[in-house]
């Protein structure tokens, strides 16, 4: 049981099924916490349950059974947008944008405008700060490389600069803690060098990051601990230099092709 | 042909039809909800004015309620009924999507039709409730008709200029996020279903006012002006105007009721003659609806336009 | 007593039900949309009928006959002219067409009958008691033909090469196409019966019913609920929810007035979807 005071993120014994088909538990069900202003890497091999655990932390999936809790408060049985509006931001594994809008509108949408409730919007107060918020966004894409796209319709941008946009869009929320899908799938090398920068700055301005990666040389020089899940259960935990050596895992998960 | 006269009644309908247009405009395009119900809440809003200014019954009236209210009183109610009726149905439909959605509002709409016929108390059934009070019978040297056809014109323009608001705001921004997809817009903190409610209630409001402008420009609320027919020629005419420039949603509506009008006043020898145009009529506003869908001319237009830009 | 013979009543229009709305499903299930002018298709049946039969002075099993056949062909011949080419856009944009397309069937009805009540040409009903309930002969066909339609429809789709196919087109067009299946004879099979099936209904319609030319139109909102009962797109539930809502709605006439029999049919699908919002089914194909 984790009730140390600096956790941020705390998952206690959750589980969930789909048809009967275990996806995240196993017998005792998933339990691992998240420390305020830690890094960690969340790795295992593909139906691990990664993904899942995810849906289930951002309320996207309601759990089974068991208790998450987040920045002092029981978010188990909350929904997907009550948890954004707690400070958890997440990024998906296949990108999710809104395609009807321009690549800034996007960014922008990630902000919480005045605007956007009904009776603010029909106001004009939301005016007045509407040219900082759109400054803030601008910052945003600039610091994932997609500065010189913001009026570009989304369709015109590849799937890795759609992941680019996705973390943007988190990014002018400034979330507690962000989690990050597989952010470097069908990157190309540049952008994610920019990246590993970001997350670097981000993590020293003190937000807490859980990124989801396949990616292991990408992910074990930035985490400064990771877990492994496997099965849907938590097979080792642990700082990256003792997850390179750990046999457990070796044979889990560094038998294919992603190898260190 | 009387032109000046067929001109004035196309402003009329086609501004109080408008309005409700771009209340289905509000909910397809932006909120993504077909509602294949909408006659309804026209027709609640004309009921409730009715109700709300005819006298308590007498003799043959079969209706229980009139409470005699000013004008105004009215419109306010009819406003309200339209706000209420969508609380009623919003409440087990909104949790649907797509298709399901579009039939049980379809569903909803029938259901009330067929309750306005067959409960008498509430407008004296298929008969309905006639001699509907009007805000002023005197304009001095100004006709009547002006004065509706500038009521209904003034009514289009200011939902026109709310609903552009509300649309071209950071809430119109994020309406389009949650069309386009429901659960990207909820993991950046927007609630989706409360939004699609509010939308499906705030455009009922305007079409109880048409409904009730309706009424008065009518005089009548029977249940034979609201079938599903409005339902559907109010689509045809957001289908005509194009989804997304809200003033194509305007021109559609007037261009439909203008020749829905014309077929209407065309004088015709024999009965039999003005059924068949009737029937034309359906069958020509039909092949409108399937061509239009079918070429989008004006889709390719703005194109045009935009590519030329 | 009395609420027996509204429960056998009830069963008979559970059993048009059954098929005025099979066809519609099926076409919902293959082509993928809810397919509006369906009831108009029920239209062409029953004027069709009434015509060769009435007007003609055909037997009525000839004139049935001819009916269904010449509904199937217009039901095919509208899929083909304007259904298959703006395919590509979606179910939302076919269904929305699907009006325009009622609305020109509807006008054209409308145009060549004009108003007023047709009847066939045709015997009296023969009224049989047993045990003191009373059922007429034409009745007992609807019943029979519902039974018939039903059994053949899933003989049909299980046993022939020509049924499979369309079971496969429904589950996935793109795979059934790669492994052979001439999806265009199938799609043609599909629409032929779909609407030969409606004009049988139109033929059961001008027999029982009282046939107006706004009556066609009228049946939508019925099969609308008997579909979402079932679930879109799904046979063998339409089965058990055209009985379900047939007796809901005639039974509900021993307490309140017949004129809300719709509501009661509607009220009965709104119930089942706050519960089942995909309807008795539960998935979208079963």
């Amino acid at each position: 049981m984790n009730n140390n005071s600096s956790a941020l993120l705390s998952v206690e014994h959750v589980s969930k099924r789909f048809a009967g088909l275990q996806a995240v538990g196993g017998d005792d069900g998933l339990t691992f916490a998240v420390d305020k202003g830690a890094f960690i890497g969340l790795i295992g091999p593909n139906g691990a349950g990664k993904s899942t655990t995810f849906n289930l932390l951002s309320g996207v999936l309601a759990t089974d059974t068991g208790r998450v809790c987040f920045d002092g408060r029981d978010i188990t049985a909350a929904q997907s947008h009550k948890c954004a509006a707690c400070g958890i931001g997440r990024t998906f594994q296949t990108p999710r944008v809104f395609e009807s809008l321009s690549v800034i509108d996007n960014v922008l949408v990630g902000a919480d405008s005045a605007g956007e409730r009904l009776l603010g919007a029909l106001g004009r107060s939301w005016r007045v700060r509407e040219s900082e918020t759109i400054e803030q966004a601008r910052l945003a894409l600039e610091r994932v490389g997609l500065g010189s796209y913001s009026d570009d319709p989304v369709t015109d941008l590849s799937g890795g600069e759609l992941r680019m946009l996705e973390v943007a869009r988190q990014l002018v929320r400034e979330p507690k803690l962000l989690l990050l899908d597989e952010p470097t799938a069908g990157v190309h090398p540049g952008l994610q060098e920019r990246l590993a920068e970001l997350l670097l700055n981000l993590h020293r301005s003190g937000m807490t990051l859980l990124v989801v990666e396949h990616n292991l040389r990408f992910l074990l020089a930035l985490a400064d601990r990771v877990l492994v899940m496997s099965q849907g259960q938590l097979l080792a935990e642990g700082a990256p230099s003792e997850i390179r050596s750990n046999p457990a895992v070796i044979s889990a998960y560094l038998g294919d092709d992603h190898a260190v | 042909m009387n032109w000046p006269q067929l001109i004035i009644t196309v402003i009329t309908i086609g501004s109080i039809l408008g309005v409700v247009t771009l209340a289905l405009n509000l909910q397809y395009a932006r909120g993504g909800m077909i509602n294949f119900g909408i006659v309804a809440y026209f027709a609640a809003g004309a009921y409730a004015y009715a109700i709300a200014t005819q006298p308590a019954p007498q003799g043959l009236d079969q209706y229980s309620f009139g409470f005699d209210w000013p004008w105004w009183a009215g419109f306010v109610a009819a406003g309200f009924a339209a706000l209420v009726f969508a609380v009623v149905t919003g409440w087990p439909t909104l949790r649907l999507r797509g298709e399901y959605l579009a039939l049980t509002t379809f569903a909803f709409a029938e259901v009330f039709h067929s309750f306005l016929i067959n409960e008498r108390r509430i407008g004296n059934g298929t008969v309905g409730l006639s001699n509907l009070e009007r805000p002023v019978s005197d304009w001095g040297p100004i006709e009547e008709k002006y004065v509706f056809a500038a009521a209904a014109a003034l009514l289009l323009l200011v939902t026109l200029i709310a609903f552009r608001r509300l649309l071209n705001s950071p809430y119109g921004r994020a309406l389009d996020a949650i069309r386009d997809d429901e659960i990207a817009a909820a993991a950046v903190a927007k609630p989706v279903a409360d939004m699609r409610r509010q939308v499906f209630l705030i455009s009922a409001v305007p079409v109880g006012f048409a409904g009730a402008l309706y009424a008065m420009f009518t005089t009548l609320a029977q249940p034979s002006l609201f079938t599903a027919e409005v339902t559907f020629v109010v689509w045809i005419a957001l289908v005509l105007g194009g989804e997304r420039p809200i003033y194509g949603v305007v021109l559609g509506t007037l261009g439909l009721v203008f020749f829905e009008e014309v077929v209407r006043a065309w004088p015709f020898e024999t009965v039999r003659s003005a059924q068949i145009a009737a029937s034309v009529e359906h069958v020509v506003t039909g092949l409108l609806f399937i061509a239009v869908l079918r070429l989008r001319p004006f889709d390719r237009i703005s194109e045009q336009l935009k590519a030329r830009a | 007593m009395l609420f027996l013979q509204f429960l056998v009543t009830g069963i008979v229009t559970g059993c048009f039900l059954i098929l005025a709305t099979i066809g519609f499903s099926l076409t919902r299930r293959v082509e993928g949309f809810l397919n509006i002018a369906h009831a108009e298709l029920l239209g062409v049946g029953a004027f069709a009928t009434w015509w060769f039969n009435a007007s003609r002075g055909w037997h009525i099993i000839a004139a049935a006959a001819i009916a269904v056949v010449i509904t199937a062909l217009v039901g095919l011949g509208i899929a083909r002219a304007i259904y298959d080419p703006i395919r590509v856009r979606g179910p939302a944009v076919l269904l929305i067409t699907s009006v325009g397309v009622a609305f020109v069937i509807g006008g054209v009805i409308d145009a060549l009958i004009g108003t007023g009540i047709r009847t066939l040409d045709i015997g009296l009903a023969t009224s049989y008691e047993p045990f003191g309930i009373r059922i007429t002969n034409y009745q007992l066909l609807v019943v029979a033909l519902a039974a018939l339609v039903s059994v053949s429809l899933a003989l049909f789709l299980n046993r022939t090469r020509t049924g499979l196919a369309i079971r496969a087109m429904a589950v996935n067009p793109e795979l059934a196409a790669s492994r052979g299946i001439d999806v265009r004879s199938t799609s043609r099979a599909t629409w032929l019966l779909s609407s030969g099936l409606a004009g049988l209904a139109g033929v059961m319609l001008a027999v029982i019913a009282t046939l107006t030319t706004d009556l066609p139109f009228a049946q939508i909102l019925v099969i609308l609920a008997v579909a979402i009962l079932a679930g879109l797109g799904s046979l063998y539930t339409v089965i058990a929810s055209g009985l379900i809502i047939g007796v809901a709605m005639d039974v509900s006439v021993y307490w309140i007035p017949a004129g809300y029999r719709p509501l009661v049919a509607f009220a009965v699908v709104i119930i089942v979807l706050l519960f089942r919002p995909e309807g008795l089914a539960g998935t979208r194909a079963a």
